[in-house]
């Protein structure tokens, strides 16, 4: 009697903000070390204890090669794959909830398309210049992603009550669209440009000197990540209906309004750092659901957290795979994602949502 | 007092009238069913007092205030609704889908507190799912997830309750424990409760008025031994049948052309 009570109080346990707290720790001391393995690994051998005197300013005779491998090379780039992962990862997981559609992916709204478009006006316009410090091609490729999501959202976004099918369509053909436009300007370019926009294509991540845009990148894809988490009691609710989610006092629109602006923003970001790094907002919040289940208080920062973790894994292997030849990233996250995307839509493929 | 108020409402899907000049009043605590053959309006009624509609004309007031005027949040702690049957896209348990209601609640950030968890528990002892909750939903039959939505609408903690059709796909067993049900919060909480339903019979046990809809603007409201009467429903619902009475509650059975030729008839 009294172990069929402590059963019954055992099953009502809810998530606590304990429990969340405890996962994101466990999450973080996961990225980290992830994160320290991987900076070890390189084509290039680095010796610890150099960096470490590079680090407390002891001169030597010479230049102090190994840390300025690890410190000016591989420690940006490690950033830099862990903050364009997570605002994928993010971006996904909002997107899947609000489109209630397992298959739904960031790029799904033109993003990318805009993005390359961007990329490429940039690089055939061969427009080295740099804004405040911001080379051209991040600039407009960041400029072209935003302004091809407002106008998807102008073009498919009335359909918010029909379960924004509007706007996947709407999405769907300007990314058709725009990647034929890409595929023009790229046929009539230089052959040396279109191996940079070949690269910026396939997702690919380069060490990037200039650190206040990269902690700038990292401040707003964090907030965006904190933004959706906040959300995340709606996201659970519009994965339901968005009318179940109206009827618990939640302002649909808003939350449609707000969702979508957050995923664009972080989405752009990441893509005028690294280009198309494909799979990762696909395949990291499908991952983490099966592991931790369907609760986005829990699985917003969690994906964030994990897919920062496996595009810095990704990154790694596109370093060391073909040394000293670079892999665009987007290779090894395509090779991964690909065979796992195809699992995803045999097991799910039935339970798609479009609309209603 | 009249909670809700629906003065001269009118209704049309893409001009075709569903709802049109319908007055109603309902008194606090009261149970009402609301009746009528498909198409005539019921669930869009149901929906227009749920906020999910906006009427094309006329009014709906709530404590006197136009509900159109009410901000969304504050509808849902006035107003909780069953609707009918859909899946989620992922599968959430018993307990996290029914924990969501209190997410309207004032000062809600992403916790349930003490106070919500009572409210929970309580939502689950009244629908009697308490040793469902770690279940997942798309686990559990038709009269179990029909009692975790309503366990849902409960947990909300409004003092007005909409159903449509909650006995659909019910076995009699469940469709009489539903309607204990929902007469029984009427009872112990004075709640006021609107229930869409086909079950005729059930409507004139239990509840304290009845609305019957016709479409294009017929309807009927009343105690139920004023509104099931043979020659209504037959105007209503086009089918003929007998009504008896069980003490002074009518009842009514329908009949069609071959009604009687049954193999126990002979």
């Amino acid at each position: 009697m009294s172990l069929a009570a402590g059963e019954i109080q055992l099953s009502m346990k809810t998530l606590t903000s304990g429990t969340m707290w405890r996962y994101i720790i466990v999450s973080i001391a996961g990225l980290l070390a992830t994160a320290v393995i991987c900076s070890l690994l390189g084509s290039e051998k680095v010796h610890f204890s150099r960096v470490w005197d590079g680090v407390f300013g002891q001169i030597e005779e010479g230049f102090n090669q190994d840390y300025i491998i690890y410190v000016q090379f591989r420690l940006p780039r490690i950033f830099l794959a862990g903050i364009v992962g997570a605002a994928l990862a993010c971006a996904g997981t909002v997107l899947q909830a609000i489109l209630r559609n397992p298959l739904a992916d960031p790029y799904l709204l033109g993003i990318s398309s805009g993005a390359g478009l961007g990329t490429m006006l940039a690089v055939i316009g061969g427009l080295g210049a740099t804004v405040l410090g911001i080379s051209s091609i991040t600039l407009l490729s960041f400029a072209c992603a935003l302004g091809t999501v407002w106008m998807v959202w102008l073009l498919g976004g009335r359909g918010y009550k029909s379960g924004m099918a509007g706007l996947l369509l709407a999405g769907v053909v300007v990314n058709a669209f725009l990647s034929a436009v890409i595929m023009f300007l790229n046929s009539i370019a230089a052959a040396s440009q279109v191996q940079t926009t070949i690269f910026w294509l396939m997702g690919n991540i380069t060490a990037i000197e200039n650190t206040s845009l990269l902690w700038l990148s990292a401040g707003i894809v964090a907030m965006g990540i904190g933004v959706c988490t906040r959300f995340s009691v709606w996201l659970n609710l519009i994965s339901f209906s968005p009318e179940e989610a109206r009827l618990s006092g939640v302002n649909v629109r808003w939350l449609y309004q707000g969702c979508f602006a957050v995923s664009a923003l972080i989405t752009s970001v990441a893509v005028s750092l690294s280009g198309l790094v494909g799979f990762v907002g696909l395949i990291v919040p499908h991952g983490v659901r099966l592991l931790i289940g369907p609760d986005h208080r829990l699985l917003i920062p969690i994906s964030a957290l994990a897919g920062a973790a496996f595009v810095i894994v990704a990154d790694t292997v596109a370093r060391i795979v073909v040394p000293p030849a670079v892999m665009p990233v987007g290779v090894v996250t395509a090779l991964a994602g690909g065979p796992f995307f195809l699992y995803l839509l045999v097991r799910f493929g039935k339970k798609l949502h479009f609309g209603d | 007092m009249a909670v809700i108020e629906i003065d001269n409402l009118s209704f049309d899907y893409k001009q075709l009238p569903v709802l049109s000049d319908l007055t109603v009043a309902v008194e606090q605590g009261n149970f009402w069913s609301i009746l009528g053959p498909n198409g005539a309006g019921k669930s869009t009624l149901i929906r227009l007092l749920a906020g999910l509609l906006t009427p094309q004309k006329g009014s709906i007031k709530l404590h006197s205030k136009r509900l159109s005027l009410y901000k969304i949040r504050d509808l849902s702690r006035q107003v909780a609704m069953v609707c009918q049957e859909y899946v989620p896209a992922f599968g959430f348990t018993v307990l996290e889908t029914i924990s969501m209601a209190r997410i309207g609640r004032e000062g809600f950030v992403l916790f349930e507190n003490e106070n919500d968890k009572a409210i929970i528990r309580g939502a689950m002892e009244q629908t009697q799912i308490t040793h469902l909750a770690q279940r997942k939903l798309n686990e559990l039959s038709g009269g179990e997830r029909q009692r975790v939505f309503i366990a849902r609408a409960l947990a909300q903690d409004t003092p007005i309750l909409l159903l449509d059709e909650p006995t659909n796909h019910l076995d009699i067993k469940h469709q009489v424990y539903v309607f204990d049900l929902l007469k029984s919060l009427q009872k112990d909480q004075n709640k006021t409760v609107l229930a869409v339903t086909h079950d005729i019979n059930l409507s004139c046990q239990y509840c304290d008025r009845v609305l019957l809809l016709g479409g294009a603007g017929r309807y009927e409201v009343g105690k139920p031994s004023e509104v099931i009467d043979i020659d209504r429903l037959k105007e209503y619902f086009g089918v003929e049948g007998h009504r008896g009475l069980i003490g002074k509650t009518p009842f009514f059975v329908p009949a069609g052309r071959f009604s009687g030729e049954s193999d126990s008839g002979q």
